[in-house]
């Protein structure tokens, strides 16, 4: 059976993986054929386990996007608590803000407007960065023990994937052994049958 | 009081319940504090797919109990990580008024709407403290990917119970 075959008829039990909007299905399915590709001719269970791979790794993905998001929400948050601007301060003005200051995708008003909230809380930019690290470093250890559960999920599929692998192999083998030695006593008989005549 | 009259008061307050009385309703409030359902036993030997999963791993040679095995650790694995997922995106959400409200520029708010009644100062200190500390709440959850690292953290046992089961049973199949 083809491994796409394999795939699509694993599916109904597995619950197809749930991408979230901004994510591209291409992308996941690619990653997902470049492991299946690493195993010669997997069995419908391995395919399964490796499906499940593929998806840790997609969380590990997921979640180091998170610890950047995190940076940046707390950065936001100090910005709009700084200076006098905390009178009338709006979190997410100021994290939209900040966010194209970062890629330098900022408008003239929306830059001085940052340096400004800056320049008023007496901070530079990496000041700001390493005061958010402390802010959220909370935050970014739970975001480290998620990534941390992933490899050590994705440890237990590796071994799972091998066991099945060393398994087949170990069938492959027996069976060969088997025909060998079949083969072997067939030679063996038609010896012994062209030895009585004589 | 004592004890017993406290037991009886309690009964007798317990009459007074309006809680669900339909069998219907009883079944749908049970289910009110459920979060990820984690915690359920599942059954998955009455389903469809575990049987068509132990089928698919029966051709691979396993032994009956270990394609049984493996079948339900499998759908547990997945469980638990759709449980993941539907936690990761609906976090609980942020109440910006909440957070984002100016308690400071608000206190002459509180004493025009609090003098027609005569109040003190302090009752405006008080609510303004009283706002003050649901703020700090709401900002102690902090945004929106704090809030879902902090729920999806809380699973992570889940996953580690539910990797290692079926890790265990491919291994020992």
């Amino acid at each position: 059976m083809p491994v796409d075959h394999k795939v699509s008829s694993l599916l109904p039990f597995l619950s197809s993986p749930k991408l979230l909007p901004d994510e591209s299905e291409a992308d996941f399915q690619s990653g997902l054929k470049s492991l299946l590709s690493e195993l010669d001719n997997p069995s419908p269970l391995a395919v399964a386990l490796i499906s499940q791979l593929n998806e840790s790794l997609w969380w590990i993905k997921r979640h180091t996007v998170d610890k950047e998001l995190l940076l940046h929400e707390a950065m936001a948050r100090l910005l709009s608590k700084a200076g006098s601007y905390s009178e009338t301060y709006d979190n997410r003005k100021v994290s939209e803000a900040l966010e194209r200051y970062l890629d330098g995708s900022a408008d003239k008003d929306e830059a001085e407007w940052i340096d400004e909230i800056l320049a008023e809380s007496k901070l530079t930019l990496s000041d700001l960065r390493v005061r958010a690290f402390k802010d959220a470093a909370k935050h970014i250890k739970m975001v480290d023990d998620l990534i941390h559960r992933q490899h050590q999920t994705m440890r237990h599929l590796q071994r799972s994937i091998d066991s099945i692998d060393y398994k087949s192999r170990l069938i492959k083998r027996m069976d060969l052994e088997l025909a060998a030695l079949e083969s072997k006593q067939s030679v063996k008989g038609a010896l012994t049958l062209d030895a009585k005549p004589s | 009081m004592p004890n017993h009259h406290r037991n009886l008061t309690n009964r007798c307050n317990s009459l007074k319940s309006t809680g669900p009385r339909s069998a219907s309703g009883k079944r749908a409030s049970s289910q009110n504090s459920r979060k990820h359902g984690l915690n359920s036993a599942p059954d998955f030997e009455s389903s469809l797919e575990y049987q068509a999963l132990v089928d698919l791993i029966a051709e691979e040679g396993f032994p009956a109990f270990a394609c049984a095995d493996i079948a339900a650790g499998l759908l547990n694995y997945r469980r638990v990580m759709d449980a993941y997922y539907d936690t990761y995106t609906s976090p609980e959400p942020v109440n910006e008024f909440r957070r984002d409200m100016n308690v400071k520029a608000s206190n002459p708010i509180f004493s025009e709407l609090l003098s027609p009644s005569r109040s003190e100062p302090q009752d405006v200190r008080e609510m303004a403290t009283f706002f003050a500390d649901m703020q700090r709440q709401e900002r102690r959850k902090g945004g929106p990917v704090s809030r879902r690292s902090a729920d999806t953290h809380k699973l992570i046992r889940y996953q580690r119970n539910g990797i290692a089961r079926l890790s265990r049973a491919v291994r020992q199949g």
